[in-house]
């Protein structure tokens, strides 16, 4: 671990909807490099623990700092872009608001490399490339950390196995990531440490064979 | 290019690939404009009024020596009314159903006293209750006044038979007493053949009154009508071109456009669920409403001047005279993005509140009508609504437009209006952006 500050820490950060307790008050931290896994059952509050960290959603209490320069790339679990947009327009106009230098490559390089089709409104797409042109929004501005929300839960296993792909290189460049799943082996394969949530809170937080071993013993 | 010129650019394209929507968002405002217009013209439409007849109207009746063909006379006075004859019981039926607005009723002996010309006889008059009572007791009285016209000609025809009594001799007859007069002519005669001062001071005041009651006529014709009015026939706007019609055809079609646009679209966003990815650093939430105030103006600014454009070709193609068409409409566009401005604010408030873009524009329909009308509605009559509507953007923008076209000195007029714009804006646009945080939820 270096001396530099984490790119994103949350410090007893909290979010309330109403009358309800999404997550309670929760301290984490994310540095760079690190692949961290974020598991739990439905309404663990993982999903905003995300979006807090991620900015696009402030805490109820506590704190979010994000370090000074530091750029964050967020795949919410529903897709976020304009159904009547087309996929090159959707990627051109978040590249451009990213201040990208060159918004119309960037897109086009994303278009072929999650094969989305053209001259389609994002709204006409299926689920599944929905999703990819939600993968492919994020990763514009060339962030340091990558948030992602579920990010293969409606994708085919090839597509899977090509994000990870992709995901993985980014990881060897520097990218931190931290990501939502519901699958054991992605978290085997991809991540170096497990934060776990239950009804809002940390339940556990260590490195993948702690958790593996708490797994079975559980 | 900006953050909000890129979010601009993008509504703008979003609305360009929704036809329906557009074609809506243009031709709604403009019907209901229609609408609104026609039912401000029944100002000039006539009302059905029921005339009961309990005193057995005869076709013809002879006051002072006239021969009035009762029907003729009453379609002559009823201009602006439609007279129906009904019996009492159906008229009192139509009253309360609508039908007629007024029940007319000639009382029994009606004509008995008109012909007696010694008192005044008397009309029954029931008006519907309702917003438009006075209108109908205006339109009523308007009858009665020519009613009273026709009359007044019969009685001084029938006075001034008497002073030709009182002038020249001869057999009268009144409240049914016939009776003979000497005359100041034959007054004369039977003085001609004196002589002495007597004589000659009775002389002289026969000539005097002569000469006196010559101008008789004139006299109770000038006291019938002390004032009497001229129509001088000339060009003008008809109602429908008139300034106030543009100006609240301006500002309603604006309302609705710029409400609606505001509300949708920024509920929309949350709907796409990009409000958080916005919101995450790209795009900061004020920049958010800011972008919506800015596409109702734009979009406000392009369909009022298309409005305007219309209406100035009509009155340049009609030659119709007054006002400018065409002069002023570099003020009419700033007043257009005032007021697209203000209303997109709180049509943004309104998208923020309501969440999601259906909600929104529903929500922004049934807001936009009440607003117009409270602007509608003359403040002598209801302060109350006076004083909410000076607190919404519409009544300002309709001032705007109208001082901006038509005002000989419009600057004063202008600038107030103008600050009520900015002022409202900037608040209903901070409103907005505090609200706006419920979208992130």
């Amino acid at each position: 671990m270096n001396g530099r500050p984490p790119l994103l820490a949350a410090r007893a950060a909290a979010r309330r909807f109403g009358s309800q307790m999404a997550l309670e008050p929760t301290d984490f931290e994310l540095r760079d490099g690190e692949a961290v896994a974020l598991v739990g059952p439905n309404g663990a509050g993982k999903s905003t623990l995300l979006a807090l960290l991620a900015g696009a959603l402030e805490p109820s209490a506590g704190r979010v700092e994000r370090r000074d320069g530091a750029r964050v790339g967020w795949a919410p679990q529903r897709a976020a872009q304009y159904a009547r947009l087309s996929p090159r327009e959707n990627l051109e106009l978040f590249a451009r608001l990213e201040a990208e230098e060159q918004p119309e490559r960037s897109a086009e390089r994303l278009l072929d490399e999650f094969e989305l089709p053209r001259g389609v409104l994002a709204g006409d797409l299926s689920v599944g490339n929905r999703q990819r042109l939600n993968l492919a929004i994020t990763l514009l501005g060339e962030p340091d950390a990558l948030l992602l929300d579920e990010p293969t839960a409606a994708l085919d296993p090839e597509q899977r196995r090509r994000l990870w792909a992709r995901l993985e290189a980014d990881h060897h460049a520097g990218t931190a990531l931290l990501f939502v799943t519901q699958h054991a082996a992605e978290v085997e394969a991809h991540a170096g440490r497990v934060v776990a949530l239950r009804e809002g809170a940390v339940a556990f937080a260590g490195s993948v064979s702690e958790y593996d071993s708490l797994a079975l013993a559980g | 290019m900006t953050r909000v010129a890129l979010l601009l650019r993008k509504d703008a394209l979003i609305l360009r690939r929704s036809p329906l929507l557009l074609g809506l968002l243009l031709a709604y405002p403009l019907l209901i404009a229609l609408l609104v217009g026609l039912v401000a013209g029944y100002a000039n439409a006539k009302p059905r009024v029921a005339l009961v007849d309990e005193d057995g109207l005869p076709r013809f009746v002879s006051i002072g020596g006239h021969l009035f063909d009762v029907d003729r006379t009453i379609r002559r006075v009823s201009k602006d009314v439609s007279l129906v004859r009904l019996g009492h019981d159906e008229a009192q039926r139509e009253l309360r159903s609508g039908k007629v607005v007024a029940v007319l009723t000639v009382p029994p002996g009606f004509v008995a006293t008109l012909k007696g010309m010694v008192s005044s006889p008397t009309l029954e008059v029931q008006t519907a209750r309702g917003i438009i009572s006075s209108r109908v007791d205006e339109q009523v009285q308007a009858l009665v006044y020519g009613l009273n016209r026709q009359l007044q000609t019969a009685y001084i025809g029938s006075d001034l038979g008497y002073v030709r009594l009182i002038q020249h001799g001869g057999h009268g007859s009144f409240l049914g007493h016939e009776f003979t007069v000497l005359g100041l002519d034959g007054a004369d005669l039977l003085l001609r053949g004196a002589s002495g001062p007597q004589a000659r001071k009775l002389r002289d005041f026969i000539g005097d009154a002569h000469l006196a009651l010559a101008r008789t006529g004139d006299a109770l014709r000038a006291t019938a009508h002390p004032i009497q009015i001229a129509r001088v026939k000339g060009r003008g706007r008809t109602w429908a071109l008139s300034a106030d019609v543009q100006a609240y055809a301006l500002g309603l079609t604006i309302s609705l456009l710029a409400l609606v646009l505001a509300a949708g679209s920024l509920a929309a966003e949350r709907d796409e669920n990009v409000v958080g990815r916005l919101a995450r650093g790209l795009v900061t939430l004020g920049e958010l409403v800011w972008a919506k105030v800015l596409l109702a103006a734009v979009v406000a600014l392009a369909l009022g001047l298309g409005v305007s454009l219309v209406f100035g070709a009509i009155i340049q193609i009609g030659n119709v005279t007054g006002g400018e068409p065409w002069g002023r409409v570099p003020l009419l566009a700033v007043g257009l993005l005032l007021a697209g401005a203000a209303l997109g604010a709180l049509g943004a408030l309104l998208g923020a509140v309501a969440r999601d873009a259906r909600t929104a524009s529903l929500v922004a329909l049934l807001v936009v009508l009440p607003i117009v009308f409270l602007g509608l509605v003359p403040q002598e009559i209801v302060p109350a609504a006076g004083w909410i509507s000076d607190g919404l953007p519409f009544i300002h923008g309709v001032r705007f437009f109208s001082a901006a076209l038509y005002d000989a000195s419009p600057w004063w007029r202008l600038l107030r209006e103008a600050l009520w714009l900015c002022g409202l804006g900037a608040l209903f646009g901070l409103l907005a952006r505090i609200e706006t945080r419920r979208l992130l939820a």
